[in-house]
């Protein structure tokens, strides 16, 4: 008898003791989230830049943020850059939350994002152009007949000029800068005029996706970022206008946008020796200009 | 007559449908080597570090990291899955609190991945501020596997004879002594292929890890708070992300080299169980 | 005689401190089980709150990762996806399965039993983005050039799950097969019958809630899955009921793996809610198992 009371009491003592586990893990976890935020250093100024900088955001600023990384490592071997993706918005949330020290964006800021520390830096001028495979016998859209293909009015390309063939669209995901620019430039969608997307549009998560994706899938329509475009799909041009990066610049390609980084609150140490190395005309000139419009050339 | 027939005709078709089983996973093996096999036995490509945009980017970091967590799943999940196992096997009576435990354990086996991987990123990633790092992933990983080990060590140490602990006991050792001396030796094979299957398992699990190790790692990890991209996820990120030109090679030779692992350890395991139960088999009937 | 009862007091002290870390391991178990519903639970908390369960089952899907609580997210098209896609993974993969478990028990000559099921034991290791991998390069571009369709949707997604869930339906099926007291088929076979009737009438009968358990566990498997489904579904926005074979939809797994590393406050939580649906889809099958399995005692 006693000996069964005494493993009731084993059984309690245990149950007592897997809790105060628990909550010593819960405290313990939460004095390192704080002690952790720190991230960049600010020392060895003289000797290069040293220090971590983390970023994250859209998949159209990672190839641009990737090569930065990159020779920008190279330059300063104290230094350490990581880039993720994650789309637009991510980005955004995450420098304003802290989690990461830059937010990489192809679209401006929301007002309703806006909390005042927010500093953005432009690093270039990007073209999403609308994109179809290979094998589609159409070279141009007007607005209205891709507003009627991405809302699904329109639904086989013969009704657009091509061969019959029911028509595949492929958007980005809610996250994406590009898709804001979209919906919003080229197909008008605003908060007075919520246009609904064709149900069927797959969703692909990233540029690199949405070109894999139309370029294997016969009879698809996507769009996506010119420093993204190579002769595995084929570009259309818009209104009667070829997407490049003169018309762009000219302005009578309607389709751009600027590319940025966001910090919060003005950069320092390592995260400000980051961007000042992407502004520089080097980097502008060798790697953004080969893709997208550099921001020094405007 | 014709139950006969109808005997014939089944056999056929249980033929069939055995041989197209056994093919279609036959087959799927033999694409992903096919296409991956020459890629992924070029040097510069297992011991590579990823290029990210550009072509030519290796996978050693994901390797290191797919072992690293591995390891140190296994060196959390082990201790806790053959304590319990004891407890349930060895101590417990059929009361409330061990019906309950078992329940517990039926429920976390049948718990999707992608619902560790939640929980994972929720408490270790963001809540105690680990970042997608090598500790979040191997704890949500070891969380994940648990289950299987404890039920695979259940099992061997039930399947050791009565008669073995009766020996023990009936000379005076201790409970303690007799699971530690008699019964856990002989339930080590069932133990170990247990394990070893849980390797397998843990090498090719991608849903759980994506979000709590990391989606690449750019070098091999050199803490337990550095990011430690596994192969499997790092598979499905390439795919996703599609960034260098030749990211279709990148992830048919990843495949093929996951897959080769995965199999070769399986293989191993079922080896070992053999082998063991052979001798076993063998020791008994000379006794 | 005191120095016996200090030995005896020892050794019981010592017995009592492992049972102690005995319990405290099992306890473990329970903890862990009690934490993650616990954590996805409060995570899908802000969701419950604010969309309420009228807005998450719906059919209105409209994530505004910029600003979340101006998004509608229902979870209706995942989830009737999860039920088509396994509804169809179950279909396929069930008979082939059990037929799979009976040829191994009963038909297969001795010499290449166990090399089969060895074989099948060892198959079931292939990696779930390896199968993703192969269904996106080999199976969509298959039926796409079978049917007129782009080949993602359920029909992709069922055949991918059946491969996934095969090995566990049958491994399990052997099993209980094997479990049935041999005197049964001994019996059946002496008094006449043939092996087909042994098997229709006697074996698979007698074993028939060890194959149901076979199967509620293979559609756990099918309903858990991630990357593979991902990869095949097509992530479109439409609802895609069993018999709409061909048009791409998601499935509450899918829209996790999409949405998670890019969505943050209300949207975030949402993801956190489609995992508790996904929890209390496991739940329900692993109470379905125990009424099976209860049921057999009796």
């Amino acid at each position: 008898m006693t000996r069964l009371k005494r493993l009731k009491g084993i059984g309690i003592l245990t149950g007592v003791l897997v809790l105060l586990l628990a909550i010593g893990l819960l405290a313990a976890g939460c004095g390192e989230s704080d002690s952790k935020n720190g991230t960049t250093s600010e020392e060895g100024k003289s000797s290069g830049v040293s220090g971590k900088v983390t970023c994250s955001g859209s998949t159209t600023v990672l190839p641009i943020a990737e090569e930065a990384a990159s020779m920008f490592m190279d330059e300063n071997p104290d230094a350490e850059v990581e880039v993720q993706g994650g789309g637009s918005s991510t980005g955004i949330s995450q420098v304003k939350e802290g989690v990461v020290d830059i937010g990489n964006a192809s679209r401006d800021l929301k007002d309703e994002e806006d909390d005042g520390s927010i500093v953005d830096h432009k690093i270039a001028l990007d073209i999403i152009c609308i994109a179809v495979n290979p094998g589609v016998g159409v070279d141009n859209l007007t607005r209205d007949q891709v507003k009627g293909i991405f809302t699904g009015a329109i639904t086989n390309w013969s009704e657009v000029g091509g061969a019959d063939g029911q028509i595949t669209v492929v958007i980005r995901d809610a996250a994406s800068g590009t898709r804001e620019i979209f919906d919003e430039k080229a197909l008008e969608i605003s908060d007075d005029n919520p246009v609904e997307l064709t149900g069927s549009a797959m969703e692909t998560n990233s540029n690199g996706i949405m070109r894999e994706t139309v370029a294997s899938t016969p009879n698809s329509i996507g769009y996506i970022s010119f420093g993204y475009l190579d002769d595995t799909i084929k570009a259309v041009n818009y209104e009667g206008v070829t997407p490049t990066i003169e018309t762009a610049k000219d302005g009578s390609y309607p389709l751009s946008r600027y590319l940025h980084m966001f910090t919060n609150g003005e950069p320092e140490g390592a995260v400000k020796g980051f961007i000042e190395f992407v502004m520089s005309d080097e980097f502008q000139n060798d790697v953004v200009g080969e893709d997208y419009i550099p921001i020094t050339k405007l | 007559m014709r139950a006969k027939r109808a005997d014939r005709i089944a056999t056929v078709v249980f033929w069939i449908i055995g041989l197209v089983s056994i093919s279609i996973l036959l087959f799927i093996t033999g694409v992903i080597l096919w296409n991956g096999l020459g890629k992924a036995i070029q040097p510069s490509f297992i011991f590579g570090r990823p290029k990210g945009f550009k072509a030519g980017g290796g996978i050693w970091p994901m390797i290191v990291s797919s072992f690293y967590i591995t390891g140190l799943a296994l060196f959390v999940i082990m201790p806790i899955s053959i304590l319990s196992a004891i407890y349930l096997a060895e101590y417990a009576k059929d009361g409330r609190f061990t019906r309950f435990v078992k329940f517990c354990v039926d429920s976390l086996a049948s718990m999707p991945s992608i619902v560790f991987g939640l929980f994972g990123m929720t408490v270790f990633v963001i809540l105690f501020g680990w970042g997608y790092s090598l500790i979040a992933g191997s704890l949500t990983v070891a969380l994940l596997n648990l289950p299987t080990v404890m039920r695979s060590a259940e099992e061997s140490l039930r399947s050791v004879p009565v008669t073995y602990r009766e020996a023990s006991l009936s000379l005076g050792a201790s409970r303690w002594k007799t699971i530690r001396k008699v019964v856990l030796p002989s339930a080590t094979p069932g133990i170990l292929t247990g394990t070893m299957l849980t390797v397998g398992r843990i090498l090719g699990e991608s849903a759980a890890l994506v979000y709590t190790a990391g989606l690449v790692s750019r070098h091999v990890p050199d803490s337990l708070f550095d990011s430690a991209a596994p192969l499997a996820g790092y598979i499905w990120y390439v795919q996703t992300e599609a960034g260098a030109p030749d990211y279709r090679a990148i992830v048919d030779g990843s495949a093929a080299l996951l897959l080769v692992m995965v199999l070769v350890i399986n293989f191993g395991a079922r080896r070992i169980g053999n082998y063991y139960q052979k001798r076993t088999l063998a020791g008994e009937k000379r006794v | 005689m005191k120095r016996i009862k200090r030995a005896i007091n020892n050794f019981q002290r010592k017995e009592v401190g492992i049972k102690i870390i005995l319990v405290t391991s099992a306890s473990l178990s329970i903890l862990a089980v009690f934490m993650i519903i616990a954590y996805i639970f409060r995570e899908s908390l802000p969701a419950i709150r604010t969309v309420g369960f009228k807005g998450l089952f719906s059919f209105n899907w409209k994530p505004e990762p910029a600003n979340p609580p101006a998004g509608s997210y229902g979870m209706l098209v995942p989830i009737i996806g999860t039920i088509s896609a396994t509804f169809w993974a179950i279909l396929f993969g069930a008979p082939l399965a059990i037929g799979t478990a009976v040829y191994i028990d009963q038909m297969a000559p001795m010499a290449i039993r166990s090399v089969i099921n060895r074989g099948i034991e060892i198959l079931a290791g292939i990696p779930s983005v390896i199968i993703g991998w192969f269904g996106l390069t080999m199976l969509v571009p298959a039926l796409r050039n079978v049917t007129a369709t782009n080949g993602f949707g359920i029909m992709a997604a069922g055949v991918v799950l059946a491969v996934m869930s095969l090995p566990t339906i049958t491994s399990i099926s052997v099993d209980a097969l094997r479990a049935l007291p041999p005197e049964l088929e001994e019996a059946s076979l002496a008094m006449g019958a043939t092996r087909w009737q042994t098997v229709s009438r006697a074996l698979l009968p007698a074993a028939r809630r060890g194959v149901l358990i076979a199967v509620i566990l293979g559609i756990g498997r099918a309903v858990g899955e991630t990357m593979a489904v991902q990869m095949v579904v097509g992530n479109a926005n439409q609802v895609a009921w069993p018999w709409e074979l061909f048009k791409p939809t998601s499935t509450l797994t899918s829209r996790i793996i999409s949405d998670i590393g890019e969505s943050t406050g209300v949207f975030r939580s949402v993801v956190y809610t489609e995992g508790l649906v996904l929890l209390i889809f496991a739940m329900v099958l692993i109470l379905a198992i125990r009424m099976v399995s209860r049921e057999r005692k009796r």
